[in-house]
């Protein structure tokens, strides 16, 4: 089990709200050499560490720092194979950080096969001084993209909830941070709940729902602006907002006549059309990746269960997707649909849990008492989640290869990530 | 292990990021990319004041709360006798509107439970109807489980939090 407090390594990132703390990894990892970065020491040692954890949080590397090498090599020339072949080395990693004036800092780095003996990436970065995480982040899902053929997510953002409890009240923050929890700014603050933040699909705005009028409604808000407004104009509570992957439509809760029912508002003309109708409980919509279809939490069985609706077919009924337990809610497809993430109840615990449609049994894949509001990465390799122990809530990830790591916070509760789309 | 897309590099494009790709042989690749950082802005929302009620009728509803089991919303045979007194001050004094706020314990999801919320606060709504009540008099609304009044994570404060508040 290792722990990474970043805290105590780099005064630079006392700023840092969260710490990334890493409980496990996958077995078979990549092996790779992170060669220390060329360039000035205060600024490199924080682009060092930052490929480090970012590559560790995968969970998919293994990962062999200069202390452990035999030589430790800055340029190509130098580099001798052989050396990293004995220390059972798959990839080379080794860069160098430029300032080319006041304004601007550029990173260059190359990535070696150690078993064809051969380069095999050489990429350019261009960045400014202040942001140096955001430059490294960039390095670190070049470094993921080359070696996995999968894109990275070290440069996404995610969402969050934080509600902090003042003498008499609560003051709840929509916050957005960088993938590993550092970098927070706040996007809404407010002494009523928000609940439920989702990111439109180019993630230049969110959607959120705002207890401030008294009641839920879902608002909509530009990140870079911060113009809002609401959805739909309405005087009857609203929730549960998702985004269609094309960003046209946005699936809702609506309680028009009393009970919750979902409606797909279309962005572009206002238009609402009703999607489900049944005197139980219809909430929690999602989309599948294509659009193609929409899944939900429904109580019309008695207890709540996930059902999907499928959107291209005429007349399509709802069609129930979970029969184990008696609690199955807050449904995610997984990106490339193959299956869904989910909250399950197994005996009095609430986890996040996995099914995919060829297998007839869940698979639960946390062990805490109340895990909630699972958020799928966009490269589909990663679920944050919410955690309550003790009373306190707090972030968690886990990755499908294997890996688990945690977010903990620092002040008051964390709750309801929701993970961006790619960045860059 | 789920089976991913191999996404391709050419693919990266961005609106408002760029990426020059130059693929000089099938073995390497030459990439190069600016760090995207859009603005973020921060809205105050300034929360709106709720209508207090005079003092006499807040006194008269001060303990009408009636609750609920887990991931239900009938009425027990306790709910419906506070629930009986209500409507018998309500029948004396025509003026009285009221609000019903639904709440939740934290187990289970937040929609759900803001959707449950809403339910109970309709069943009790459905109850003062049909004794009489006028619909009009009558506004619902669900907090589910963003505003317990017991912190504790255990089933006494479940029970305290899965209600509805008669204001």
């Amino acid at each position: 089990m290792k722990k990474i407090f970043i805290l105590f390594l780099i005064p630079q990132f006392i700023f840092a709200e969260l710490v990334l703390e890493i409980t496990k990894g996958s077995d078979d990892p990549f092996v790779i050499a992170l060669l220390s970065f060329d360039g000035k020491r205060a600024l490199t040692d924080e682009v060092d560490v930052t490929i480090n954890n970012d590559l560790k949080r995968t969970g998919e590397f293994k990962i062999i720092k200069d202390e452990k090498l035999l030589s430790s090599p800055s340029n190509e020339e130098d580099l001798d194979f052989n050396e990293f072949k004995l220390l059972g080395i798959d990839y080379i990693v080794m860069g160098a950080l430029e300032s080319e004036d006041k304004f601007n800092l550029s990173a260059s780095y190359e990535i070696y096969n150690v078993i064809s003996k051969k380069k095999i990436r050489t990429s350019k970065v261009f960045g400014i001084p202040n942001k140096i995480k955001q430059l490294s982040h960039y390095i670190s899902d070049g470094i993921y993209e080359e070696i996995t053929g999968i894109k990275g997510v070290a440069s996404t953002k995610i969402l969050y909830i934080t509600e902090i409890v003042e003498e008499k009240k609560s003051l709840y923050e929509l916050i957005v941070a960088d993938a590993d929890g550092a970098n927070e700014q706040v996007l809404l603050k407010s002494y009523e709940p928000i609940i439920s933040p989702a990111w439109s699909p180019d993630s230049k705005q969110v959607a959120y729902v705002s207890f401030e009028t008294g009641i839920a409604k879902v608002y909509i808000q530009d990140i870079a602006t911060g113009k809002r407004r609401v959805a739909i104009e309405n005087t009857k509570q609203i929730s549960s907002p998702s985004w269609s992957p094309n960003g046209n439509f946005l699936s809702m809760t609506m309680y028009q006549d009393g009970n919750a029912e979902i409606y797909i508002l279309n962005l572009k003309n206002n238009n609402l059309t009703r999607l489900t109708n049944h005197y139980a409980i219809d909430t929690e919509s999602s989309w599948s990746s294509d659009g193609s279809r929409i899944m939900f939490t429904s109580g019309r069985s008695g207890s709540p269960q996930l059902y999907e609706i499928k959107l291209r077919k005429y007349n399509s009924n709802p069609e129930r997707i979970t029969f184990e337990g008696n609690y199955n809610a807050k449904g995610s497809y997984l990106k490339n649909g193959d299956g869904i993430i989910f909250v399950h109840r197994a005996d009095n615990d609430f986890k996040i849990a996995l099914k995919y449609f060829n297998e007839n049994f869940i698979r639960p894949l946390t062990e805490s008492k109340l895990d909630e509001s699972p958020s799928i990465s966009p490269n589909g390799n990663v679920i944050i989640y919410a955690v309550t122990e003790n009373g306190e809530s707090l972030l968690s990830g886990l990755t499908l290869s294997g890996a688990k790591f945690r977010l903990p916070a620092k002040k008051g509760e964390v709750r309801e990530p929701a993970w961006s789309g790619f960045l860059r | 292990m789920p089976s991913i897309n191999n996404n391709k590099v050419q693919n990266f494009l961005f609106s408002f990021s760029f990426m020059i790709l130059l693929s000089s042989c099938s073995s390497m690749n030459v990439t190069e990319e600016r760090v995207y950082e859009g603005g973020i802005k921060t809205v105050e929302v300034s929360v709106a004041e709720v209508d207090e009620l005079d003092y006499e009728t807040k006194a008269i509803f001060a303990n009408a709360t009636v609750f609920f089991e887990f991931d239900s919303y009938n009425l027990t045979s306790k709910s419906i006798q506070t629930l009986k007194s209500v409507v018998s001050v309500m029948n004396q004094n025509k003026n009285i509107k009221i609000t019903l706020a639904g709440h939740a314990d934290e187990r289970g999801t937040r929609e759900y439970n803001l959707a449950l919320g809403q339910r109970r606060a309709e069943s009790v709504k459905d109850y003062f109807i049909l004794n009489g009540i006028n619909s009009s008099k009558v506004s619902v609304k669900s907090y589910g489980e963003e505003r317990p009044v017991a912190s504790g994570n255990d089933e006494m404060s479940y029970s305290k939090n899965r209600r509805v508040e008669i204001n």
